[in-house]
């Protein structure tokens, strides 16, 4: 299959790359653009370990075409902090204990991100259903439950 | 995985044009949605294949047929067929019995009863929508069946009938397949149908 | 002069045992830096793709791997006579028996690996796997392990056929594996010919798969110029893979360097060792390159280790007012295609035997028989100690059982026949001998939590209305810290474990250990450990594990052991290193040894305030101020041989509501208390069991692998197993009691199972609870609202009154 060229927006940098149409937009971040942040778990879209930021929305990387994102604007997790530290979410997860073996963490963290920006007071029924995209074995989720709702709380404050 | 599947199909012509059809195995398989035969070995053995297309992805089927019976005075066929995928990752082996009944009306009725199992991929992805899938299969041979018979014949309804079945792809296509199954689904919730999965 | 003031903030400043401190771990995969086997990238490295076997039981006829090889970015495509010249189509189990790495002339089991191709991208892989042609000749399947062992059952090992063994005693049927037996039979049968009252009940164990998010997969990467062999591996136990690949390659161990680095979840899925990780390895020296192989959900799901699979029939022994005479248990075990059940060598139904739990129970017997399936190969022990989870499910349903025999309640049938505080240690009828514990004070501490005379008298109020509510009550005890090398060794190696710990000379330290966290948070933990233990700041503690070339020799992390052996040796070491410094403080002080006290982090001259060196200054001392003809330097080893098992236990409340119409279950309440002795981080635990009742909560609510008849896996991608989202995740409630452990250097046990172990039973106890009244006993799992409805719909209440 003849290689197109794509360039997107990866983090606020201007980025190119050569992708046959059937490649994998997490594969072309994880391999040719060198962020592994975000990660592979399963081929089904159910798990949400491969999540990322497109053009404002959450989508999940390992069923999007990278030439999908020709043109268009991406965040992964390696995008959240900035030149003054982590950013609210991060800083919370530490905080709240919301993470152990850090697998599904890139992909809640980009989740939790945008989630904060479409409903920046959730309650806890609005969190639970808001994630339930991104799944996690280690956690039982209570913990990223807290997390999530003291970063919406900081943000507010901020 | 195994389903079970008895269906009726109503012939506008005699049964006698009917029986005679279905003892013609390169035809009858010419009926089934993608499939042919690719070779005759003997009388009661032959070589087939199915081809699938959903989107830009192509499943091939190869395998045999066999006649284990025929039966003129019940008008009965019975054959099972066995095939795997080209790739090995999946087999289906279907036995079925098939015979022609008369009705009042100076028509007729194919019936037939299948065992289908499959194993392999298809088995574990596609287990689920199994009773469906080859509902709707049926469906179409049983359309398809219909019209040859009456092809066979003169008059309004055979022309018909020999323009819809020029109008059959070659192969069986997926997309349009799986709106059609999805479309059986949904009656077969409000209908309840003759189907069972085992 | 010290307050107790500066007392407290010298030891808050520690971050030691006790503290809940924030992981130390967390700000690297916060930022996307974790390292996990598929992030690592060797220059050179290529893609390793299986080609698998749609077939449970079928004869390989032909494999053409032309059109594959022809490919452009392929390599090589391997298969079983690719490997049999070096004797590595077959490898051994931790179980004694076999497997093959490649199908040799046959496959056993669906998704069997029968070839690996190699190739440039991991497209190019998958597109060659295609490609390779199989030509197999079906053959007749075996899915029913209670048919294995008829006369006229399909041959399904017929490499085994002739051997009178597979590795764990005798045979006596070419598909039978085992049998093992424990206890007293006569005894037992005596118990229950008297006894006044008598149940049995039988109960399935589905088959479930740990599934941790992360898959499988390893780089191997065999250097030819050195002779060095480097493997990246999601593995649990890597100084165990070093031995294996050693005695399989013939590589010396010097040359073997394995490094499990970050790992997504274990769960112990990543404990054994499995075909892709063999082909990867001899791909990789055959071809002189890094090889990567991971294998994705799919596969994952269908051949790696799953756990359970016991048919399990439990009766008791008791006399009418519901105290227990004697214990008889029957087990039929499904072990798949291969034994390659991970556990200690001369356990083949791991740990079950402590099926009776936290009850005084005089004798007891139990007998399990394993059997071959065309399935996949295990098992393994999910989020348990070995077979733990089986044994506490099978105690306390029978129990459950006896009480609704005789209409006593089951907390009271639970108070009559706890083993008492002051029966410790204590001396099962099966061997074991508990620790410590105080089961009465749990139980009394739930109780008293939820209202349970409330909770009963709401459930009648709403019983009465024609309403499902159910309560379910566990107290389970489990055995974890595998263990004592005189009973528990790992392919000959015993199961001790190991710290190695080095002070430098500004009062930093590094530490590595023979085990390997998986998410336990061992960076912080272990850090704690030591920074109570040495006086520094847990801050200034770098912990290192799963790199062979540095770290002792371990076993690894499975069965919570973690704490009880690596903790202890941790402790140990650390001791060690305490001692040693006492002499060098003493030495700086002018003063005898024993002049000396150990207060936080300094040493005190006693009675002279003001005498006193801390820890960092005796560091500090340690490399140029020593003692006449001691050695220069602060550090320490330990390998820690456990004396005994250490023995957590728990007391679980769940409440659920049942729809009658829809047989959907709502978890309304779920109450965990824990005791695991010393807790070194609340936080941590906290977060442990969270995550441990969730995983039980899949488990009973609606995780399992299901064959068809003709060997098919079905529901193995994530569209069908369940794994448990915010949505579906009920709310939990957690709560402690600390009973140390009197053999444990820090009266620790451990405790991140014992959620997964003790929520199971409660989840079935509620929910059988829900329908007692109406005679039902038990119910398997999974308790998926379709299953709960035909219970509800034999019994005739999902009819609407007309």
């Amino acid at each position: 299959m003849a290689k197109q060229h794509i360039s997107f927006k990866l983090n606020g940098q201007q980025v190119d790359a050569l992708v046959e149409p059937r490649e994998l937009l997490v594969h072309t971040i994880r391999e040719q653009l060198s962020l592994t942040g975000t990660h592979i778990g399963c081929e089904t879209s159910h798990c949400g370990v491969c999540t990322v930021d497109l053009n404002g929305d959450s989508v999940k990387a390992c069923t999007v075409l990278s030439v999908q994102a020709n043109g268009g604007d991406v965040i992964t997790v390696e995008g959240l902090a900035d030149a003054e530290g982590l950013n609210a979410v991060q800083a919370a997860f530490i905080e709240e204990h919301g993470l152990q073996c850090g697998f599904c963490t890139p992909g809640m963290l980009v989740r939790a991100h945008r989630f904060l920006q479409e409903n920046p007071d959730p309650t806890e029924e609005e969190i639970r259903w808001g994630m339930s995209g991104n799944l996690c074995r280690c956690t039982g989720y209570q913990n990223i439950i807290k997390a999530v709702k003291s970063a919406a709380q900081k943000l507010q404050q901020a | 995985m195994q389903v079970n599947l008895d269906k009726t199909f109503p012939i506008a012509a005699a049964g006698s044009s009917a029986w005679k059809f279905l003892q013609d195995i390169p035809g009858v398989a010419g009926c089934m949605p993608g499939a042919e035969i690719t070779e005759t070995i003997d009388d009661s053995h032959y070589k087939g294949a199915v081809k699938a297309k959903v989107g830009p992805a192509t499943m091939a089927f190869n395998g045999d047929i066999e006649i284990v019976a025929v039966d003129s005075e019940k008008r009965q066929l019975h054959l099972i067929g066995r095939g795997q995928d080209t790739k090995g990752t999946s087999s289906a082996e279907m036995d079925l019995n098939a015979w022609v009944v008369d009705t009042d009306d100076g028509h007729c009725e194919l019936k037939g009863e299948a065992q289908v199992k499959v194993t392999g991929k298809a088995a574990s992805l596609g287990g689920r929508m199994m009773t469906q899938v080859s509902d709707q299969i049926l469906n179409q041979f049983g359309k398809n069946f219909a019209n040859n018979v009456m092809a066979l014949g003169e008059g309004e309804d055979a022309e018909e009938a020999r323009e819809e079945l020029a109008e059959q792809p070659k192969e069986l296509n997926g997309l349009a397949f799986a709106w059609s199954v999805f479309l059986g689904f949904l009656r077969s919730l409000f209908g309840g149908g003759k189907s069972s999965a085992g | 002069m010290a307050t107790a003031e500066e007392e407290v903030s010298r030891q808050d400043a520690l971050q030691g045992i006790g503290c809940s401190r924030k992981r130390k771990e967390d700000p690297r995969f916060v930022q996307g830096k974790g390292n996990y086997v598929d992030d690592v990238k060797m220059p050179g490295m290529l893609f390793a793709d299986i080609v698998r076997s749609p077939y449970a039981h079928a004869r390989i006829k032909s494999i053409n791997k032309e059109k594959a090889l022809a490919l452009p970015g392929v390599h090589a495509v391997l298969t079983a006579d690719d490997l049999k010249p070096l004797n590595l189509h077959w490898m051994p189990t931790l179980a004694g028996d076999v497997q093959a790495v490649l199908a040799d002339e046959k496959v056993h089991m669906q998704y069997q690996e029968v070839a690996v191709v190699i190739a440039d991208d991991r497209y190019i892989a998958a597109d060659a796997v295609d490609l390779v042609e199989v030509e197999y000749e079906p053959l007749p399947v075996l899915v029913d392990p209670h048919k294995a062992l008829d006369p006229d059952a399909p041959i399904l090992r017929e490499d085994a056929q002739d051997k009178d063994t597979v590795g764990q005693g005798p045979r006596k049927h070419p598909n039978h594996i085992f049998t093992w037996e424990v206890g007293d039979e006569a005894a037992t049968d005596r118990a229950f010919d008297e006894a006044e009252v008598t149940v049995t009940q039988e109960m399935y164990y589905p088959r479930v798969h740990p599934s941790p998010l992360e898959t499988c997969g390893c780089v191997a990467s065999f250097d030819k110029v050195k002779g060095n062999l480097t493997l990246y591996i999601t593995s649990q136990a890597p100084h165990v893979v070093r031995t294996v690949v050693t005695l399989l390659s013939g590589i010396p161990e010097s040359k073997v360097r394995v490094i499990s680095p970050d790992i997504g979840g274990g769960f112990g899925n990543k404990v054994g060792i499995y075909p892709g990780y063999v082909t990867a390895i001899v791909a990789s020296i055959v071809l002189g390159r890094p090889v990567k192989w991971i294998e994705d959900r799919m596969e994952h799901l269908s051949t790696t280790a799953w756990a359970r699979d016991y048919w399990m029939t439990g009766e008791l022994a008791a006399d009418k007012d519901g105290r227990i005479k004697g214990l008889r248990v029957g087990v039929l075990a499904d072990h798949g295609a291969f034994n390659s059940h991970a556990q200690p060598t001369k356990w083949p139904a791991g740990f079950f035997s402590i099926v009776t739990g936290s009850y005084d129970i005089p004798t007891a017997y139990v007998k399990v028989d394993g059997v071959y399936t065309n399935k996949s190969p295990g098992g393994v022990a999910y989020r348990c100690s070995f077979r733990v989870t089986e044994a506490v499910y099978l105690i306390e349903r029978t129990l459950d059982v006896l009480a609704q025999k005789l209409g006593i309640d089951k907390a009271e049938i639970r108070r009559r026949n706890f083993v008492k505080p002051e029966q410790f240690p204590y001396q099962t009828a099966l061997g074991w001998e508990l620790d410590s514990g105080d089961y009465h004070t749990a139980l009394d501490k739930v109780l008293a939590a939820v209202d349970y005379a409330g909770l009963r008298k709401e459930q009648e109020e709403k019983r009465a209305k024609g309403e499902l509510m159910g309560i379910g009550l566990v107290t389970f005890t489990e055995v974890v810290g595998a263990g004592p090398s005189k009973s528990c060794d790992i392919l000959g190696v015993g199961m001790f474990d190991s710290a190695e710990i080095r002070v430098h000379p500004t009062g930093s330290v590094i530490a590595r250990m023979g085990t390997i966290t998986q998410g336990q948070g061992h960076q912080t933990t272990y850090a704690q450990i030591i920074a109570s233990e040495l006086g520094l700041s847990s801050e200034d503690i770098q912990i290192e594990e799963g790199d062979t070339d540095t770290a002792p020799y371990g076993l690894g992390t499975y069965g919570s052991r973690s704490t009880p052996v690596g903790g202890a040796a941790t402790a140990v070491a650390a001791r060690k290193i305490r001692a040693k410094a006492q002499k060098i403080a003493a030495h700086m002080m002018e003063v005898s040894e024993a002049d000396l006290e150990w207060d936080i982090d300094r040493f005190k001259v006693k009675g002279v305030p003001g005498q006193e060196k801390t820890m960092k200054e005796v560091a500090w001392a340690a490399y140029n101020n020593v003692p006449e003809g001691m050695e220069m330097g602060l550090e320490a080893v330990d390998y820690y041989d456990p004396p005994n098992f250490t023995y957590p236990f728990g007391t679980y409340l769940c409440v659920v509501d049942i729809d009658k119409y829809t047989g959907q279950v709502h978890v309304k309440r779920f109450y965990a208390l824990d005791d695991c002795g010393t807790r070194i981080n609340p936080m941590i635990i906290d977060g442990q069991i969270h995550g441990g009742l969730n995983e039980g909560f899949a488990v009973a609510m609606g995780q399992e692998m299901p064959y068809d008849e003709e060997g098919n896996l079905l529901g193995n991608t994530l569209m069908d197993y369940f794994i448990p989202t915010f949505v579906e995740t009920p709310h939990w409630e957690t709560d402690y009691t600390v009973t140390p452990s009197p053999h444990h250097p820090l009266g620790a046990k451990g405790v991140a199972e014992s959620p997964h172990v003790g929520s199971i039973p409660c989840f079935t106890a509620a929910i059988v609870d829900a329908f007692s009244h109406l005679g039902v006993t038990h119910m398997d799992m999974p308790h998926s609202a379709y299953r709960v409805w035909q219970q509800l719909h034999e019994l005739g209440l999902d009819k609407k009154r007309a």
